[in-house]
């Protein structure tokens, strides 16, 4: 297809003809992000450097009618940085500086393009914790966590990314620049824009600025491994747990698949003969950890686990998460395609959604894993297959399909923190139902009445 | 069928690989990046992009083949691999960068690698005695050594077999590895049993194709045949102070880089670089042929050895060696290359602070 001349040269007076890319080769790596079997390059990729460069991107691009996809470091799982229509993508990798971290307000400031481990790190330095949490932490960017409110390990205990954005700056398709919130704890002045913003996955406006909230960083913490016969043992561990009182940091489980995969990539001895594992955490400070370290590591036993254990030393405990956090590109170790799901059910519910997973796995003949944030009962099923298998990834598009609805019966959600995407829209409908669908296509119209940023996607 | 099916179906494009890698790190953009890399081989295998493909002719010789992305991959991506088919077929003949092309012909004379020895004093012994045997390195033999007397001095009884080629790494990395395995299976054949290397990226290249138990890089070699105590090396009245950059074939190829540390911790006060994992810039022919991106690499890694108050920075590799050394000589520092070996000796000889060794007198 290609852009208008007269919009191309526009855009390269705006951010510097370096900036803007159109040669096959470039656009051919723009037309996927992390999501399997989504694939369509953009007409050309632009990075721009300052809130004013997007801000004159996105008025042409209104101008013009060409769609605009804003994209990070493009490692989500739903197709949304992915251009359906074309267009132009945004790329918001040269937006990396970090703008502020203060100690006296706990708050830190921040471009877009900061990647999540950058931010937790110079929050580290200064002894506070920046806690969203993603598996995807060192890739994914603060702009694309916003924009997908992702969740992570922490979620149980310390919430997800919507909990910690205290204001905004976002540029809207017009061109208009907008401050939404700001470094204020307490502030009800109109409607609340900065949770709108936050998982509205690219479709209303391009996050330019990110003021976050930090903690305390907690003195202590370690993580323990408990091994059970199934799955659903563990989920009635995972009921114990939180029953007794404890909010523990992390509560993950993987199945033992998915164990197997991990182990291999990361050697960390261990045992491959359960059907399910739970890591299980705490911080803060040294007496509550080691209470409840020991209370969490009874009730394990108590739930019938095969064996439980406690890290050693911090070096351990941080081993075992960072092995969790890959999950899913190990499990790719098992078949080079890897659709990996997430939905979330309502904790007691968690047994019963884990037995229908494995019972649909087998009905359609497929090969899933799971594992996910036990605590806050979100679910990431992965099937692995053979991508030559046509018949085969057919048969998966269905399994899913069952589980999603699956999910909804079970007074649960078709996603949990990777967000809808264009991977999930056909499954929006049922969630929200015709009211709650029409009123947000009434919002995206307001915020993008020419319906350029990311179509195809939320709001659609 | 330009790539190895396998291979490219490793990928999942999850991104892992994206803040490992040093040329994502001065774009920010998705073709510089691993994941875009294999993006754009399979478009070249699907016919999507012609072969002619500027982005592809960029990044095909952008790459540092490093492999820093190698072990941060959880799907287990063999991307040293991936680029030498990606290399083979795009720099083919003609398209091979002239450079490099020189090169190649020039170490694949095993007459003209025995020039150097005719001048400059590397190791050498008389007679074969069997046991593992030294390989003199094509580059290294002419431009350090010294490398080579010093692996000696603390190693006496190591064999040195005059009549050896190039193994071959040099043709592997810059699009042929046909000649590549060929090369490392002869100098396999003329040095029979354990090779012991000073570089990196020629232990890399010989343990793939002579299997990883026949190649002992030398830092693994000193530490199996145990050849401390040294003594402690001093500066001015305290301990050394000496850092390590790691090189980047020994590390992401073969998984070794504790024993250098171990080693130096054993004669000095070791300093953890902070970036000692990352690629310095010198990368096989990539200084050579891509002189202002390595120099942009280099500058960086400088400024990180000035800061860090180091007496000296310990390489690995001779290609690596040859960049701090250029780098360092620059800025006029007072901060000294060596290589691992020349530390040892210089460290068992305990000659500091005058820095008169009978290993300074050769070498660049
Ligand atoms: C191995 C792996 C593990 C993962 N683990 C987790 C996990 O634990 N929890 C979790 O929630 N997710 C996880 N993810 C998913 C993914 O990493 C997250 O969705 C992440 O937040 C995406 O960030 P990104 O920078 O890559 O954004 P992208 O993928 O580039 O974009 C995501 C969305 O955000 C929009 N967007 C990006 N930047 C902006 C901006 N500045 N302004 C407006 N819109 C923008 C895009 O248009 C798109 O809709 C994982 C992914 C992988 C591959
Ligand atoms: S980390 Fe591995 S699987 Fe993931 S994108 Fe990089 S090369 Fe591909
Ligand atoms: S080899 Fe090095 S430069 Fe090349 S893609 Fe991998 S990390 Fe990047």
């Amino acid at each position: 297809m290609g852009l208008d001349r007269d919009f191309a040269a526009a855009l390269a007076e705006v951010v510097g003809p370096d900036h803007v890319r159109q040669s096959p080769g470039d656009l051919a790596v723009y037309a996927r992000d992390a999501t399997p079997l989504f694939h369509h390059p953009p007409d050309a990729v632009v990075f721009p450097a300052t809130t004013d460069q997007v801000a004159r991107v996105l008025q042409l691009a209104t101008a013009y009618r060409v769609p605009v996809v804003p994209r990070g470091s493009g490692s989500n799982l739903c197709a949304a940085t992915v251009p359906l229509r074309g267009g132009i993508i945004l790329a918001l990798t040269r937006m990396t500086q970090i703008l502020e971290v203060s100690s006296e307000e706990l708050l830190a400031r921040v471009q877009p393009g900061v990647t999540t481990a950058r931010l937790a790190d110079a929050a580290a330095a200064r002894n506070l914790l920046y806690a969203p949490d993603p598996g995807s932490r060192t890739t994914a960017t603060v702009g694309g966590n916003i924009a997908t409110c992702a969740g992570g390990l922490r979620g149980l205990k310390y919430g997800v990314t919507r909990n910690y954005v205290l204001g905004l700056e976002a540029v809207l398709p017009t061109g208009e620049v907008v401050r939404t919130g700001g470094r204020l704890w307490k502030d009800v002045a109109g409607y609340d824009l900065t949770r709108l913003l936050t998982g509205s996955e690219g479709t209303l406006a391009v996050i330019t600025e990110a003021t976050v909230a930090l903690l305390p960083a907690p003195a202590e913490s370690n993580t323990g491994v408990a091994y059970f016969e199934s799955l659903a043992d563990a989920s009635r561990a995972v009921g114990a747990i939180i029953s007794s009182g404890i909010v523990p940091a992390t509560l993950e489980f993987l199945d033992r698949k998915c164990v197997a995969v991990v182990e291999e990539y990361a050697g960390l001895g261990l045992r491959l003969d359960a059907g399910a594992l739970l890591l299980f955490g705490e911080d803060g400070p040294l007496e509550v950890v080691a209470g409840n370290m020991v209370r969490m590591r009874k009730i394990c036993a108590e739930s019938g686990a095969l064996e439980v254990t406690v890290a050693a030393d911090v070096a351990r405990a941080e081993a075992l998460l960072t092995a969790r956090r890959c999950s899913l590109p190990a499990l790719s170790r098992l078949g080079s395609l890897t659709i990996l799901e997430d939905v979330t059910v309502p904790r007691p519910r968690m047994p019963e959604m884990v037995g229908r997973i494995d019972e649909i796995a087998e009905r359609f003949d497929l090969q899933i894993a799971t594992f996910g944030h036990a605590g806050d009962g979100n679910l990431h099923p992965t099937c692995v297959l053979d991508p030559d298998d046509e018949a085969a990834v057919e048969r998966a598009h269905k399994a899913f399909a069952e589980v999603f609805r699956t999910a909804i019966r079970l007074d649960g959600t078709i996603t949990g923190e990777h967000g809808v995407g264009a991977a999930k829209l056909p499954f929006l409908a049922e969630r929200l139902g015709p009211a709650q669908l029409g009123l947000l296509r009434r919002i995206k119209s307001a915020f993008d009445p020419a319906g350029v940023l990311n179509p195809g996607k939320l709001g659609s | 069928m330009i790539f190895a099916k396998p291979l490219l179906d490793r990928c999942i494009s999850c991104g892992y690989c994206l803040p490992a890698c040093p040329t994502y790190a001065m774009t920010g953009e998705e073709a510089s990046s691993p994941r875009g890399r294999i993006s754009l081989m399979r478009a070249l295998e699907t016919g999507e992009l012609p072969e002619d493909d500027g982005t592809l002719a960029e990044q095909a010789s952008f790459c540092l083949g490093c492999r820093a992305c190698e072990p941060v991959c959880p799907a287990g991506v063999e991307y040293g691999n991936l680029l030498e088919q990606w290399r083979d077929h795009q720099w083919r003949g003609g398209r091979r960068p002239l450079r490099a092309r020189l090169l190649m012909a020039a170490v694949a004379r095993p007459w003209l690698l025995r020039l150097p020895g005719l001048v400059r004093r590397h190791a050498r012994t008389a007679a074969s005695a069997g046991g593992p045997s030294l390989m003199l390195g094509c580059a290294e033999r002419a431009l350090f050594p010294r490398v080579s007397r010093a692996v000696r001095t603390l190693v006496p009884g190591l064999t040195v077999p005059p009549r050896q080629g190039c193994c071959g790494a040099l043709h592997a990395h810059n699009g042929d590895s046909a000649a590549g395995e060929r090369m490392a299976k002869e100098f396999g054949e003329a040095l029979p049993g354990t090779i012991v290397t000073t570089s990196g990226g020629c232990a890399a290249h010989l343990a793939a194709h002579l299997g990883r138990p026949r190649v002992r890089e030398a830092s693994e070699f000193f530490v199996e045949a145990d050849v401390l105590p040294l003594g402690t090396l001093s500066v001015d009245g305290r301990p050394a102070r000496v850092a390590l950059q790691d090189s980047c074939h020994l590390r992401n190829g073969l998984g070794v880089w504790r024993q250098p540390r171990e080693l130096i911790r054993a004669v000095a006060e070791y300093v953890e670089l902070p970036s000692a994992a990352a690629c310095c810039g010198a990368a096989g022919t990539y200084s050579i042929l891509r002189p202002r991106d390595s120099a942009r690499i280099l500058a960086a890694k400088i400024d990180e050895i000035e800061a860090a108050g180091v007496d000296y920075v310990v390489a690995v590799n001779p290609g690596c060696l040859r960049q701090l050394r250029a780098g360092l000589r620059k800025r006029r520092s007072r901060v000294e290359a060596v290589h691992l070996a020349e530390l040892l000796v210089i460290a068992s000889k305990q000659v500091r602070p005058d820095r008169q060794t009978d290993l300074s007198e050769s070498g660049s």
